[in-house]
């Protein structure tokens, strides 16, 4: 076996222990940095780089062989610019020095929520789509459907460049092939409603005017979140990423009575699948760590704020511990400091394992992060958070089994047909088709809904 | 007369229904505009209450939205008895995102706070470049300019438009403060400005120990 090979089996197995409740040989190394950071390290145009992704391949070689990690130190992106431009869209758009952001707008307003209740797919792709992207215009029928097909051809082709650089590092290098954007990616169905639905400012308004109906909004959008999020291949070690957002901002009342009922069935249902997720809990969670105890065991939490001790006693035995490094001491602190840092969080962290490295958060900027201590504090994690009892039982262990969830509602739309729908309207196709049709169906689904999030 | 204190509290409460009753009732009453002042005055006082409650950890930024709309509301239910003469303006302040961030949650939950506290706010928008802060500060010169950003990068963009400030010569004439996600001690002092917040509530505080 190459060096390679071996590496990447260690690397394999390290993830694998954490993932089947054993302790690891050593802590996984997970630091995987957006395409913004990579391209800024490479001396590249930001915006030449998001509309052409392949030339980014030289600078994401030149940081795998710099940095330390066990998964590619490339990320990919979620955004570029093509397919955003081509539908022009309201939600996503490219600042002035490049960055494709998220500002505030509304995609569905008040009165919308009755239709959205009803029929929920329909309600999504017949208004708030068309007001989030002005060239998904249903009175522009033709130009529609020719926008559409462009965007869809955009964003097959970006993310296809993107992932084979991946691939190409993964074997170069013998990363372990499971980053953040390789299984599946959802939202909590209230996170859903309120990013580019009502927005921050109408999700607020709406839970203190209409909380009934902010309930059965997420009730009624919950089969398709689910559905978005479910993994193309179900194993123990593949994870749903669901970066969860309004909470911090919510109170608790409202977070209990509105957030938490369906966003606990959604990971019950994944638990009782074999699905795990992990979750980005954005800003402070401290108020919500009961709550988050209560989640399947082995979710992996990814922290932003808190304290690790606290973390660690009451959630550390039952789910996997990752992020809480503050990223921005890369900048402000000196090497040794980082050091000793790291040190410290693994020290509180590691212990009985079920811990993976990553930082708080992503780095925007290049400039966010001074490169000896990214380097520093990798090879620290990779050479100091060694177990002297790898193979032990970590923790609780999850069983499948326990999880039961009554079936939810269908997802029901003249938009959406099942292979038996399809069939019973077009019963002259041939069953051979049956696998490519209905992988057209999905992906268009997975794209249409890839808008909204 | 209404009870001051019942609608300072259901501000306070974020009591919507209610205080929509309330200021129906007065204005049905043809108040004069000093009755009515005193209304708009209970109305800022209840918003000091929710700022009181965010910065005790029983309100989040969520309330802080809903409770600028309502006061938005308020205001508007009142318009008819205020008339075109607006409440004497304690301070004026410039806001804006900096360049290259897109975010306006806080900045616009600082604007609803420091208007009911009485400022008059001039505000840029989103994504502005050093030259719209340099020129509308030339324009209206105001107490204060209050920067606002999400993203980590923002840092570097207040840097520059305080920058901008200085090099027109119109720095000294000014307070700055910064406000978002990013910002800290350090940050503030890096970027050169007067104070920071991450609390919209305190900003406005800060804000009008200024203008004392």
């Amino acid at each position: 076996m190459t060096d390679v090979k071996a590496l990447q089996q260690e690397r394999i197995s390290i993830y694998h222990d954490v993932y089947d409740d054993k302790i690891p040989k050593r802590v996984p190394v997970n630091i995987s940095l957006p395409f913004e950071v990579i391209a800024q390290f490479g001396g590249l145009d930001l915006c030449e780089a998001q509309w052409n992704p392949a030339i980014i391949e030289e600078a994401v070689d030149k940081i795998c062989q710099t940095v330390y990690s066990d998964v590619c130190v490339f990320m990919g992106s979620f955004r570029y610019p093509s397919f955003y431009q081509i539908l022009k869209s309201q939600s996503f758009q490219m600042a002035s020095n490049g960055f494709i952001q998220h500002p505030e707008v509304t995609g569905m307003l008040p009165e919308d929520y009755d239709y959205l209740i009803e029929k929920p797919y329909d309600c999504l792709l017949e208004r708030v789509i068309p007001r989030q992207y002005k060239a998904f215009n249903p009175d522009d029928p033709i130009n529609c459907a020719i926008n559409f097909a462009k965007s869809i051809l955009a964003f097959n082709n970006d993310f296809m460049q993107s992932g084979m650089i991946i691939n190409k590092m993964e074997e170069k290098y013998g990363y372990y092939p499971g980053g953040l954007l390789s299984g599946g990616f959802t939202e909590a169905p209230f996170d859903f409603l309120s990013d580019q639905l009502r927005g921050f400012k109408g999700i607020s308004m709406d839970i203190r005017r209409m909380p009934e109906k902010v309930a059965a909004a997420c009730d009624a959008l919950y089969p398709i979140v689910f559905k978005m999020g479910l993994p193309p291949i179900i194993s123990n070690y593949t994870q749903v990423f669901i970066p969860l957002h309004m909470p911090p901002f919510m109170r608790e009342k409202d977070f209990a009575k509105l957030y938490w009922p369906s966003f606990k069935r959604l990971l019950d249902e994944y638990a009782s699948m074999g699905i795990h997720c992990t979750i980005f809990c954005e800003h402070d969670w401290t108020r919500y760590l009961d709550y988050l105890y209560e989640l399947p065991t082995d979710t992996t939490l990814w922290f932003e704020y808190g304290d690790p001790k606290l973390i660690k006693e009451k959630l550390g035995k039952k789910h996997i511990i990752t992020g809480l490094y503050p990223v921005m001491n890369l900048k402000t602190k000196t090497k040794e400091q980082c050091v000793e840092e790291v040190k410290r969080y693994i020290d509180i962290l590691a212990p009985g394992g079920k811990y993976i490295f990553n930082f708080d958060k992503s780095p925007l900027l290049f400039s966010d992060i001074k490169l000896e201590c990214l380097c520093a504090v990798a090879e620290t994690v990779r050479d100091y958070a060694v177990y002297s009892n790898a193979g032990e039982t970590a923790g609780m262990v999850f069983n499948k089994a326990d999880y039961k969830v009554e079936p939810s509602r269908n997802l029901e739309s003249k938009y959406y047909k099942t292979w038996e729908q399809y069939k019973a309207l077009n019963p002259e196709v041939s069953d051979f088709g049956r696998p490519k049709l209905q992988n057209l169906e999905e992906t268009i689904f997975h794209y249409l809904m890839f808008l909204l999030v | 007369m209404i009870n001051l204190d019942e609608l300072k509290k259901a501000i306070g409460e974020l009591d919507e229904e209610k205080v929509i009753q309330i200021l129906t009732e007065f204005v049905d009453s043809n108040p004069t505009e000093e009755e009515a002042q005193k209304i708009v005055n209970a109305c800022q006082e209840g918003m000091g209450i929710v700022g009181d409650l965010f910065e005790k950890g029983e309100y989040f930024v969520g309330d802080l939205i809903f409770a600028g709309e309502l006061l938005t509301e308020a205001i508007n239910t009142l318009k008819p008895v205020i008339g075109g003469k607006s409440a004497s303006k304690v301070g004026t302040i410039v806001l804006g995102t900096v360049h290259g961030d897109l975010h306006d949650i806080g900045k616009n939950i600082f604007r609803s706070m420091a208007e009911a506290a009485g400022f008059e706010v001039y505000d840029l928008g989103i994504d502005q470049p050093v030259s719209a802060f340099v020129e509308k500060v030339k324009e209206v010169k105001p107490d204060i300019v209050g920067m606002s950003g999400v993203l980590t990068l923002a840092i570097e963009s207040m840097k520059a438009t305080v920058e901008g400030l200085k090099q027109a010569g119109l720095r000294d004439k000014i307070k700055i403060i910064i406000g978002g996600n990013p910002v800290t001690k350090e940050a503030c002092e890096y970027v050169g400005a007067d104070a920071f917040t991450t609390n919209a509530a305190e900003g406005v505080k800060i804000c009008q120990g200024w203008v004392k």
